[in-house]
Order: C-alpha cells, then sequence, then structure tokens
C-alpha cells in the first residue's frame, strides 16, 4: 500500500477523531448540538477532504478505524465499543454513498449537486451512526436489544438527522472549492508533518481523557 | 436517469423525510407532570413515599432519587423478576430492561433514570412512564 497514502489516513483519521473528543466534548459542555456538528461540520469535512486529495475509495474507511481508535479514550454514551464502532459505521456508509462518485468530483458541477449531496451524505451518515449506536449500546452493555424500542424512537432518529443535513449542505460546497488551491508537500516534509499531527492528536486526546478521568 | 437528477431528487426527499419526522416528534411529545407506572399516575412525591429515597455511585457520580427496586415492590408487582420494564420519555425515546438492572437505579426529581453499572444510553430522561410487561 503507498506510504502516502497509509499516511493520509493516520492524520485524516487521527484529526477526525481528535475533533470528536476535544471539540465535541467543547460542544457538548456548551449545550450545543453536538452531534449535528462534528457529523454536518468536522466528518464531512475530513471524509470529503481526504477523498479530494487521495482520490482513492476505501481510504475513508480506514480513517473511521483510526478515529473510532482514538474514540475509545473519550466514548460517549459511556460505551467504549459502541462509540468507536459507530464512527466506523459512519465511515463505511460515506464510502458506500460516495462508491460511485468520479474520483475527479465532476460529478458535482453545480452549487445545488454539491449542496444535494452534502445533504444526503450528512444525513445518511448521521442516521446511520445514530442507528448503530442505539443497537450496540444495550448488546454491550449485557441489558439486551429489543427491536421495538428502536422502532418506536425511529421518528426521533430521522428528525434528529435534519440539522446535519442542513449543514452538510453548507459545508460540502465550501469544501469542494479547497480543490482550486494547491496543496502540496515534499516528502521530506509531508511525513514528519503527517507522523508529527498524528502523534499531537493522539496525545491530546488521551491526556485530555486522563484529565478528565 | 444520471447523477445530476437522482442527488437533488434523494437530498429533497432526505429533507422531507427530516420535516416530516420533526413535526411527528413534536406533536406527540408528551407534556406533563405526573409518571405512570404500571397504568397508574403518580406525582414525584407520591413516587418518593412509595419507594424511599437511595443514592447510588454512578460514573457521572452520586445521585440521589427514587429506589427503582423499592418502588416496583410496592406497587404490588407479585413476581418483580418475572417481568421486563420498558421505561419511556417524553420524546417517544424507551429503553426494556430486566429486574436486575432496574432494581440498582433511581428515578431522580429531574425525572431522570439512572443506573450504576450501564452505559449511559439507558439512562432515560424526561420519564412519563414506566411501563411493566
Amino acid at each position: 500500500m503507498d506510504k502516502r497514502l497509509i499516511a493520509g489516513v493516520l492524520v485524516f483519521g487521527s484529526l477526525w477523531g481528535f475533533s470528536e473528543v476535544i471539540i465535541g466534548t467543547g460542544l457538548q459542555n456548551a449545550n450545543l448540538p453536538y452531534g449535528a456538528i462534528m457529523t454536518g461540520c468536522f466528518a464531512i469535512s475530513f471524509l470529503v477532504l481526504s477523498r479530494m486529495i487521495f482520490r482513492r475509495p476505501g481510504m475513508q474507511l480506514g480513517m473511521g478505524v483510526v478515529a473510532g481508535g482514538l474514540r475509545i479514550f473519550n466514548p460517549f454514551v459511556g460505551c467504549h465499543l459502541c462509540s468507536a464502532i459507530a464512527i466506523m459505521a459512519e465511515a463505511a456508509i460515506f464510502e458506500v454513498i460516495w462508491y460511485k462518485m468520479s474520483s475527479d468530483f465532476s460529478d458535482l458541477k453545480t452549487i445545488t449537486l454539491q449542496s444535494s449531496m452534502g445533504v444526503a451524505t450528512a444525513y445518511l451518515v448521521y442516521v446511520g451512526g445514530y442507528v448503530t449506536t442505539q443497537i450496540l449500546t444495550p448488546i454491550v452493555g449485557g441489558v439486551g436489544f429489543y427491536l421495538e424500542n428502536l422502532i418506536i424512537f425511529m421518528p426521533r432518529i430521522l428528525a434528529s438527522g435534519l440539522l446535519p443535513a442542513i449543514l452538510g449542505a453548507a459545508v460540502l460546497p465550501v469544501i469542494l472549492q479547497v480543490r482550486k488551491l494547491d496543496f502540496t508537500l515534499k516528502d521530506r516534509l509531508y511525513y514528519p508533518t503527517a507522523l508529527g499531527l498524528t502523534l499531537l492528536c493522539w496525545v491530546g486526546v488521551i491526556g485530555f481523557s486522563v484529565i478528565l478521568g | 436517469m444520471g447523477k445530476q437528477k437522482i442527488i437533488p431528487i434523494l437530498a429533497m426527499a432526505i429533507l422531507l423525510v427530516g420535516i416530516i419526522s420533526t413535526l411527528y416528534v413534536y406533536a406527540i411529545q408528551i407534556n406533563k407532570d405526573t409518571i405512570t407506572v404500571n397504568g397508574q399516575e403518580y406525582t414525584y412525591d407520591t413516587l418518593l413515599l412509595l419507594g424511599g429515597e437511595k443514592t447510588i455511585e454512578t460514573v457521572d457520580g452520586e445521585v440521589a432519587g427514587v429506589s427503582l427496586e423499592n418502588l416496583v415492590k410496592s406497587i404490588g408487582i407479585d413476581c418483580t423478576s418475572c417481568n421486563k420494564y420498558t421505561i419511556k420519555a417524553a420524546d417517544g425515546y424507551q429503553k426494556t430492561i430486566e429486574w436486575d438492572v432496574l432494581k440498582t437505579g433511581v428515578l431522580s426529581k429531574e425525572s431522570r433514570v439512572y443506573f450504576p453499572d450501564t452505559p449511559k444510553a439507558l439512562w432515560v430522561r424526561d420519564v412519563v412512564e414506566i411501563e411493566v410487561n
């Protein structure tokens, strides 16, 4: 596997996990809709940016594994494994949605198409992650999963996806403008920068968890 | 039908689903001051008299509230371990748990249930009903 790609997975996955833990916690403490903001803004940004730069399907799934690993240190709803798997599920859903998308994003020429893709991606990623958490948490917590509880709560889950969808509609066109900028790092800078950023994210998350815990 | 048509249609469908779901959730939201337990309405103070107060240790610190174990026993459930208990919130959220878990928990004055050894997803907020199944 391409070394640059592995470094990219590590960096973007770490940045995603870092933002989920640190920024997500801050938003939660400020009583803001952190789940919607994290998915509609941050998750979509990292997933699409990495797809834009590396143009490699499957990479985002790897990012989900890395981000999930970071999430284990600071889980939401008190379930380590559920948090990690929910993020991986979000990454998997993104891969499915963007599977047929052209690597040069020529399918998304107009703002309408870009916003529409933002709506669809953010909504489905958010709702998919939410449902995954609702299924896994009681199973992993040992209290059993009851399908009727999920079915009755589905309208609430479907409603909660509206805000991430609206955020995604705004964020995706902005992210796609980054295509016009030329970010190129030489190899001798790329790998140290990637390593440094990754380490910073992991140390930050683990340190944050130690301080909290 | 090409992607240029499918993507906007999908987005519109998603927004429609989101809007309809939001309206539905607000329409079915339950607003009441009492909590239904096994079909009977009780105020929090009455529940406190029936179940007594208990303090438990959770991941968020100590929490005091109505002892769910004593509450269920006091309302006349013969075989507490034979039933499952569904805790329902005002927004439709609900969790079904066994007696072994329920008996460790408390119901706080803010109408939230807490359990010492479970994920927070089971700590149902704005409880409006405890159903005995």
